[in-house]
């Protein structure tokens, strides 16, 4: 199945006679001072009007080849570089990295850092004034017009949402009309449902302006709905360059490379032969997977589905009714009492973000708290830890008013882990970073804890760096780490999944789960609806600073108006399973394959994605970096 | 003793007032005006109390002063810590000058110093809370100042704003994970000696996260032409064909200049170069 590099330059969907846009040939790269080449012996061809996905495991070299296109290689890195690439007709190495951005935009993974100037309007047309383009002011209208952020033209560039400061990016490298547009890892920092915003705009993009969209991306699903073709980049070169159909046909390869098969491609899979055409999108799968429904879904039959391995009759309400609550009430961990809470504004105004509120959190749940952005989610978080006290209304954590204590007091019993690891990291290294609390208040018995928390979390071969050198997954780990050696029996994690590739996800999820022997209570606010699937037992939807809805995971998949309102995108498989009219429904692909009669015994490998493989897998790879 | 939540002395308080500061987003009289000719106003105001020794003068030039800081809509932050140092200045002038046997005279010869200082200071507070980034960056490049302060200003603005977030979020994290003191100590000062070291502490993970993500900040200014525009002075042109000086700028300056030399003329027939 794997081509060797040299034969790659397939031209998949090239429009008949056109020359292609991008040609790399025989290209290598080496990084100073590294000992390999990065990129090894690169021959591909991208049609002009392509919509490219480049795929790969980490440390594939997918950013170093996007980062050849706009001459950043080898003019900015410059290193070893053999071979040529030709962007529009040019040849980037006599090229300069100012000429090539008029043909080449590059809107960055982490895109907040690429914003340079205070206002919107002066980011955007920072380009093309620095060009020294007369029609400045008309190519930032259009940029901005084309995107549909016209309005933000006069924010500030610190007051945008994660998605406007994406779109504001994109925004600034249009307005220099570039014939290429690079985008990478758009899921990485937004949540799924602004990241498909940003597909959708890259879409209109290619087909009504006609420019060659190139992103790189982890999750297949984007790729299978979006793309055109697929660039699968493993060790520094393409294993292959296909339409989208042949590469998704080809799904045991990308899962062979780190790209787990989305659940429209994996549950089509299962019902079809060898030769035909997978599903790319959810009406496909759902015509196709219709004819092989053979039952509903019960909880019975999926007790032992589960993706992460936590068996599912555990969880309350499988059959969609509330929890039962039988005899004993369980311990309750905190409760919140007519809790209002707002901000003052730059104005001056005060903003509410939560209205009067009432919950309570007992022993024993895994909860998800899921909404909008400006919700109240990062609030409600905030006021449990006692880091802020509400205006008004009590909040209470295991009978203790935060009112009576201080945070750092507080902290005994919470512990709150940030959405973004580089902020928990204060100390030199892991080790100390995690030692900070229990060390520092004198445990008991300390030392042995932090040993044991590295060991759970597979991080004593890298406890003495620091944490910032780290993975994106490790990462995130020793986040979790920090908190564990808190010893809380309140924990709180802001977006733990965000940011992360599949599989560093699905491990931190594994860990999630395993959790619940430690933590009497965990609540994660997140944006990420497959965890919501695959760990909570309990789910609170807030909107706009109220309790939409408060439930298990299955009920809330099943209620299209929360969803809706809530602007909560189920995971494909529930999508699927919905349109299939199955209830109660199955909110996972190895869930909703109890339902199909297959085929194919076979094929069902492809679902049984383990979460201990993918752990190993983890572990055994920690010490490849990524550039 | 019970937490609330407070509006003003507070953590947020100071992140927004600091906002509020540096974007100007209160307005005012010199908000509206060209950039060029703020700076200009500045340089009249900020040099006529040196050109004196005259109290009188002094006066009237400090009355001026605080005539702009209220025009100017200054925040109650920045006018709090000019009080502040204004009036801890003074008592610490009053000790040493006791202390080292002076007399009234010599307190009398520093307040002349203090006015000044006085006045210059409002004169500041009044131009700079006006000027937003883009204005001031814009101001510097008309008046000939290398690109790269240009820039450097108008980014540090942007920065300020995440970096005060960041810088927030890391201490709040520090009261979280460090161990307050069990006793506060005379005066609590252990509690302050605790406040203080993770006040300072909290700057070490805020550069090395900002270490690393500055790299793609200078990546990217490489492919939006920074270098290039240091070298093709069009796109200046373009970027400062937006300024206008119009007869608003000429009246505030106008006013301000004949107030200046009232303040002169004052002086000259009711001279006073010694207090008390």
């Amino acid at each position: 199945m794997t081509t060797t590099p040299a034969e790659t330059a397939t031209r998949p969907g090239s429009p008949a006679g056109s020359a292609p846009v991008i040609q790399v040939k025989d290209l290598s790269f080496r990084y100073p001072g590294a000992d390999r080449d990065t990129l090894r012996n690169v021959n591909l061809e991208i049609q002009r009007g392509d919509f490219v996905a480049v795929v790969g495991g980490n440390g594939s070299a997918k950013t170093t080849l996007c980062k050849t296109f706009n001459g950043l290689v080898p003019h900015y890195w410059n290193g070893d570089y053999a071979g040529s690439v030709t962007v529009d007709g040019q040849d980037t190495y006599e090229s300069t990295v100012a000429e090539l951005s008029s043909k080449v935009g590059y809107v960055y993974q982490d895109f907040q850092n690429q914003l340079v100037r205070p206002t919107v309007r002066d980011e955007v047309s920072f380009g093309p004034l620095n060009f020294g383009h007369e029609d400045y002011a008309e190519r930032t209208d259009e940029a901005l017009e084309h995107l549909g952020i016209a309005h933000l033209r006069d924010s500030f560039v610190w007051q945008l949402s994660g998605g406007q400061a994406h779109l504001v990016a994109l925004a600034s490298v249009l307005a220099m009309r570039p014939s290429v547009i690079v985008v990478d890892e758009p899921v990485a920092e937004l949540d799924p449902a602004r990241a498909r915003e940003i597909y959708l705009q890259l879409r209109e993009l290619n087909e009504r302006h006609g420019i060659t969209v190139i992103t790189i991306e982890h999750h297949a699903e984007f790729v299978a709905e979006f793309a055109h073709s697929v660039i699968l980049m493993a060790d520094g070169a393409p294993v292959w360059h296909l339409p989208v159909q042949e590469a998704m046909n080809r799904h045991r390869d990308l899962e062979q490379h780190g790209i787990p098969a989305p659940d429209a491609v994996a549950l089509s899979a299962l019902v079809l032969g060898e030769d035909e055409d997978v599903a790319l999108d959810v009406p496909t799968a759902v015509e196709l997977l219709r004819p092989h429904v053979f039952r509903g879904f019960t909880a019975a039959a999926n007790a032992t589905a589960s993706v992460t391995g936590i068996p599912l009759a555990a969880k309350p309400g499988l059959d969609g009714a509330e929890p039962e609550v039988a005899g004993t009430e369980p311990e309750l961990v905190a409760s919140l009492r007519g809790v209002e809470h707002g901000y003052r504004s730059i104005g001056g105004a005060l903003r509410t973000v939560l209205h009067p509120l009432d919950l309570d959190l007992h022993a024993g749940e895994q909860v998800a708290l899921v909404g909008t952005n400006g919700a109240g989610k990062s609030t409600l978080m905030k006021l449990l830890t006692g880091l802020i006290v509400p205006r008004h209304g009590t909040v209470e954590i295991g009978g203790v008013d935060t009112r009576s204590r201080s945070a750092s007091a507080l902290a005994d019993r919470v512990s709150y882990l940030y959405q973004r690891p580089q902020q928990m990291f204060l100390r030199d290294s892991v080790r100390e970073d995690v030692a900070m609390f229990p060390v520092g208040r004198g445990r008991e018995g300390a030392e042995e804890l932090v040993d044991r928390v590295l060991d759970r979390v597979g991080l004593n071969p890298l406890a003495q760096r620091d944490g910032r050198t780290l993975s994106g997954g490790q990462q995130r780990r020793a986040t979790i780490a920090i908190g564990l050696a808190m010893t809380p029996s309140l924990l709180l994690l802001d977006e733990p999944t965000s940011s992360l590739d599949v599989r560093s996800r699905d491990d931190v999820m594994g860990m999630l789960a395993s959790l619940s022997s430690t933590v009497r209570c965990a609540v994660v606010a997140t944006h990420d609806m497959e965890l919501v699937a695959n760990w909570a037992t309990r789910v609170i939807v807030l909107d706009q600073g109220r309790v939409l809805l408060d439930t298990d995971p299955r009920s809330m998949f099943s209620r299209a108006e929360v969803t809706g309102q809530a602007r909560l995108l189920p995971p494909q498989a529930a999508r699927i399973a919905q349109a299939l009219d199955l209830t109660p429904t199955p909110l996972t692909a190895a869930e909703l394959r109890t339902c199909l009669r297959t085929p194919d015994i076979h094929t069902r490998d492809i679902l049984n994605r383990d979460t201990q493989n993918t752990e190993a897998s983890t572990y055994s790879s920690l010490s490849k970096e990524t550039h | 003793m019970a937490r609330k939540t407070r509006d003003v002395l507070s953590v947020e308080w100071v992140r927004l007032e600091l906002l509020r500061t540096a974007y100007s987003t209160r307005g005012g009289l010199l908000a509206r005006m060209d950039p060029r000719m703020v700076l200009l106003w500045y340089a009249l105001l900020g040099i006529a109390p040196w050109l004196t020794h005259n109290v009188t003068v002094l006066i009237g030039l400090f009355l001026l002063g605080v005539v702009s800081v209220i025009a100017a809509r200054v925040g109650p932050l920045v006018l709090g810590l000019f009080v502040f140092g204004l009036t801890t200045d003074i008592i610490a002038l009053f000790a040493a000058s006791f202390l080292f046997g002076g007399d009234w005279d010599t307190l009398a010869a520093l307040a002349v110093l203090n006015l000044k200082i006085g006045v210059m200071s409002m004169a500041s507070m009044a131009a700079f809370i006006s000027l937003e980034p883009e204005k001031l960056s814009d101001a510097l490049l008309a008046l000939r100042a290398p690109e790269l302060l240009a820039f450097g200003v108008s980014y540090g603005y942007r920065m300020l704003p995440i970096l005060v977030d960041e810088y927030i979020t890391v201490l709040e994290g520090m009261r979280l994970r460090s161990a307050a003191p069990a006793s506060r100590g005379l005066l609590g000062w252990r509690t302050v000696l605790h406040w203080s070291v993770m006040a300072v502490t909290a700057f070490y993970p805020i550069m090395l996260n900002t270490a690393k993500n500055v790299r793609t900040t200078v990546e990217a200014l490489e492919t939006r032409g920074f270098t290039y525009a240091a070298h093709n002075p069009k796109g200046r042109i373009l970027r400062l064909a937006h300024l206008r000086v119009r007869g608003f700028d000429f009246a505030v300056i106008g006013t301000t200049a004949a107030l200046v030399v009232v303040a002169f003329l004052i002086g000259a027939e009711y001279p006073v170069y010694r207090i008390g």
